[in-house]
């Protein structure tokens, strides 16, 4: 249907996070990986501050914290090399992931070139993401194609039985650990990077680290390129999928757009069984399409009639969408930022901000949004589904599962219940 | 523009007593090693419960994207209420190339006819500061087009941290605002509050009590603030800084320039609320107020203490550490002993001078480094219970107390009489709560 374009001079309550934010995300699913970023103290502040009340769990995060002199005359080097001075006195981080902001990008910082210098020290992937472009997914996907480019050894080899997976920035820890378990009953050698499923799934570690809690080892990163089968999921990661597979020729790549629903599964569990030259998935997954179908039917009585509005970042507005079409619900949906998958949708869509999503709200029955939807659908008396970043008023973000045929249940059980208690 | 004269005057302000100390929060950040937000974070905290203004961020998405509708800042307001309201330019590339400017006159435009507000708050951020975007001129021309107060607020978060960044807005609003309307009557007993923003509704636990008194709020700086009002600041008798050392500064130069002197006072706690009313009223030196201010108190005080009758009864002999930042490290001790419990030790390790000076006062045991400290004092002193921040967490679960993490963004306040009563039912349900004994439990497959 592709975008209604939005002609304001501002954004009024805005949707869109920004691209240093989504980095930030990706170097946290990297084990002992310290994000840095490459900016004034505050952008590192806020992004800690905003995951740290979204996931419940602590944050790692440092900044090289740009201050009015260097910003006029240093060209950078000197700032970052001084942050990695400052973090290597007290942790060995086996990652610095450096990303940018509007500030450093603005100032025409060269980050490869401060990289370079300090490459005896410390390993070092830099990405770009100044928050004037992109938003969250971008910052994610940039990042992801950083490390590929970066980090992943040449291989002469090709592991059939080797699967990366590359999850957009949406997915929740669960959800990532799902797909990695539906991958390993077809036995797959399963990776996914960044691997968000060990390291902000809301568990209870020791103590509070000073790096990344868990993840993708740089170890395993590095022999990654022996994978046969690359899997993105989501639109914004599909050049991600396209790099590794253009720097891998021998390994095969496999695209999804989203995971949601009955013909995205379909799609996933037919492209893994020509894979594997098996004629059907195991047990399990059989019952739980069967368990789909069912609850579409149990469903589409009152999703049918629903008007459902989603405010979320591209790909996962798509995905929601999509499975909520499915069963029939009306549905308008306004992304955070520009992305190819808004060429996708089959209703309504539009790049904007909280105040076209109260404009169409009134004619709706239902808000899908992150928590600052709460103050709109309360004052329309609209059924809310919180969703997207950032969470504030639910616990268990990491928890959810709305992906593959069993969490395609929840995701439309859970709308079904919202609506129906409204 | 920023204005770098002012910025280093604002961080050796002669009235703010710690910037001796070489560890204070003035100082410049440390690349790898800097924790604190931004100086425009610093400024849209002072600023942002103004409900009938409009505050527009001039820059990309970083800023205000992940700051808006973060605080429970209160406010009475009837018309739109803009405190949890975002407005954003969202500089794009395009912008960086062509400059701002247009696109900032735009969208006040844009803010002035669709929300009507009362004026609007122009946030320099560091890109549009950067590509040097003249947003003197553009709000001196929105100002004249509209007729509202349109003001810029020089904050880039690259000049310093928070409490720089405090100080720049009330420099704003110094300049901007206050003065620049003269009130109907003039109150004899009128104050300004500076620096309580009204967080859960912190500052409604003791304005009608002042009121009772006798005293009237001119303006506020800024919870539950109104334009109009704090345009008239300069009417006020007394400015009263409200646990807010950032803004000295302000109050030092309303002294200057309207002769109006300035108390600092904290809410938090029995003892110090009933000690805040006497610091002020003793500034009237009127005698019948004083009795009727003393009256009150006595009042008020009886009416908490009936209330904590059933906490009082678990809270005895319980013995506490706390371990958070600031003049949070003096005044939630305070408030803890009001409700009975003893306070075996604070941390100072981000502490003014000043604040350390406090603390000693109120608590035994100062500790430096708590991270190394805190856990051998629970076990010496057999403590109950630990207040700190989430990464304190893991020491509480080890020595299986109970814990309450005082940095979160709280849910009620704690201010005052009245609040006093909600710090004792979150901490009697901590007290309580088997949880901490239980969530650390080894499993059963380990030993
Ligand atoms: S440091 Fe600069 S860019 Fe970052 S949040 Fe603060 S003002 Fe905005």
């Amino acid at each position: 249907m592709g975008e209604l374009k939005v002609m304001k001079p501002l954004h009024v309550n805005p949707l869109k996070l920004s691209q240093p934010m989504g980095a930030t995300l990706a170097f946290l699913g990297i084990k002992n990986c310290m994000p840095l970023m490459h900016g004034a103290q505050g952008c590192a502040s806020f992004t800690k501050v905003v995951f740290t009340r979204h996931f419940n769990d602590p944050i790692t995060i440092q900044t090289t914290a740009v201050n009015d002199i260097t910003a006029v005359i240093d060209g950078g080097e000197k700032g970052i090399s001084e942050a990695i001075a400052n973090i290597t006195q007290k942790v060995t981080p086996e990652l610095v992931g450096l990303f940018t902001t509007g500030l450093t990008e603005t100032k025409g910082d060269d980050i490869k070139g401060a990289c370079a210098l300090l490459k005896e020290k410390q390993k070092i992937v830099y990405v770009h993401t100044p928050d004037f472009e992109g938003g969250l997914e971008s910052g994610w996907a940039l990042s992801v194609q950083g490390i590929i480019e970066q980090l992943i050894e040449p291989s002469v080899e090709c592991n059939k039985d080797k699967v990366l997976l590359i999850p957009n920035v949406n997915l929740s820890a669960i959800e990532v650990e799902k797909i990695k378990e539906s991958l390993e009953l077809f036995d797959f050698e399963v990776y996914a990077l960044p691997d968000l499923s060990d390291s902000l799934d809301g568990h209870l570690g020791v103590k509070q680290g000073a790096l990344s809690s868990g993840g993708i080892s740089v170890e395993a990163i590095k022999k990654l390129g022996d994978t046969g089968h690359v899997i993105t999921v989501g639109r914004s990661v599909k050049k991600c999928g396209e790099l590794f597979k253009a720097k891998h020729t021998q390994s095969q790549h496999h695209h999804f757009d989203t995971l949601t629903g009955l013909v995205a599964c379909d799609d996933f569990y037919k492209t893994l069984l020509t894979c594997k030259g098996w004629s059907k998935p195991p047990a399990s997954i059989q019952r739980w399409r069967k368990r789909l179908q069912d609850t579409l039917l149990d469903t589409h009585f009152a999703l049918g009639k629903a008007k459902v509005i989603i405010a979320d970042e591209p790909d996962n507005a798509y995905a929601m969408a999509k499975a909520l079409r499915e069963v029939g619900a009306h549905v308008e949906a306004i992304i955070a930022q520009r992305s190819e998958v808004q060429e996708l949708f089959t209703c309504n869509v539009s790049v904007g901000d909280f105040e076209e999503v109260e404009k169409i709200l009134p004619k709706m029955d239902m808000l899908i949004s992150n928590f600052h939807g709460e103050r709109l659908a309360h004052t329309y008396h609209k059924a809310l589904l919180l969703r997207g970043f950032p969470n504030y008023e639910s616990v268990g973000v990491g928890l959810r599962h709305n992906i593959l045929y069993e969490g395609s249940c929840t995701f439309l059980c859970e709308v079904n219940n919202r609506l129906h208690k409204n | 523009m920023i204005n770098k004269k002012l910025i280093k005057d604002l961080l050796n302000e002669s009235a703010c007593s710690h910037n001796k100390d070489k560890k204070s929060s003035c100082d410049k950040p440390k690349p790898g090693a800097t924790s604190g937000g931004c100086a425009f974070e610093g400024a849209q905290i002072s600023l942002f419960p103004y409900a009938d203004a409009a505050h527009l961020v001039h820059g990309p998405d970083t800023c205000l994207g992940a700051s808006w509708e973060t605080r429970a800042t209160l406010t009475s307001y009837e018309g739109e209420n803009n405190t949890p309201l975002g407005y954003c330019t969202n500089v794009t590339t395009q912008d960086i190339i062509f400059g701002g400017d247009k696109k900032l006159a735009e969208a006040i435009a844009y803010i002035v006819e669709h929300k009507k507000p009362k004026a609007v708050f122009v946030y320099e951020t560091c890109v549009t500061a950067m590509i040097g975007d003249n947003i003197d001129f553009t709000c001196k021309e929105a100002r004249k087009r509209f007729g509202i107060p349109i003001v810029p607020v020089h904050s880039p978060g690259f000049v310093g941290g928070k409490n720089l960044g405090s100080r720049l807005a009330g420099e704003a609003v110094l300049d901007a605002l206050v003065g620049t309307r003269e009130p109907k009557e003039i109150h004899p007993f009128g104050i300004n509050l500076i620096g309580d923003y009204n967080v859960t509704g912190d500052m409604w636990q003791y304005t009608p009590i002042l009121e009772r008194i006798g005293i009237k709020v001119v303006a506020t700086l800024s919870g539950d603030g109104r334009i109009e009002a704090v345009q008239t600041a300069h009417t006020a008798k007394l400015n009263v800084i409200v646990c807010a050392k950032s803004l000295i500064t302000l109050c030092r130069k309303m002294q200057e320039r309207y002769n109006i002197p300035y108390v600092s006072v904290s809410f938090y706690g029995k003892r110090d609320t009933s000690n805040a009313i006497r610091s002020i009223v003793n500034a009237f030196g009127d005698e019948a107020m004083s009795k009727r201010a003393e009256k009150i108190i006595l009042e008020e005080e009886a009416k908490l203490e009936e209330r904590l009758l059933p906490y009082r009864e678990i809270l005895k002999d319980k013995k506490a550490i706390l371990n958070t930042g600031g003049n949070k490290s003096w005044s939630i001790a305070s408030a803890l002993q009001d409700i009975g419990i003893e306070v075996v030790a604070t941390s100072i390790r981000k502490a003014t001078e000043e604040d350390i000076a406090i603390a000693k006062t109120y608590v035994p045991i100062l500790m430096k480094v708590p991270a190394n400290e805190q856990a051998k004092l629970i076990d010496e002193h057999n403590i109950d219970i630990l207040l700190a921040g989430g990464r304190s967490l893991y020491t509480a679960l080890k020595k299986k107390v109970a814990f309450v993490d005082v940095n979160q963004e709280k849910k009620v306040s704690y201010g005052a009489y009245g609040g006093l009563e909600n710090l004792a039912i979150d901490v009697c349900a901590a007290l309580a709560n088997p949880v901490f004994k239980l969530a650390g439990k080894v499993a059963p497959w380990e030993n």
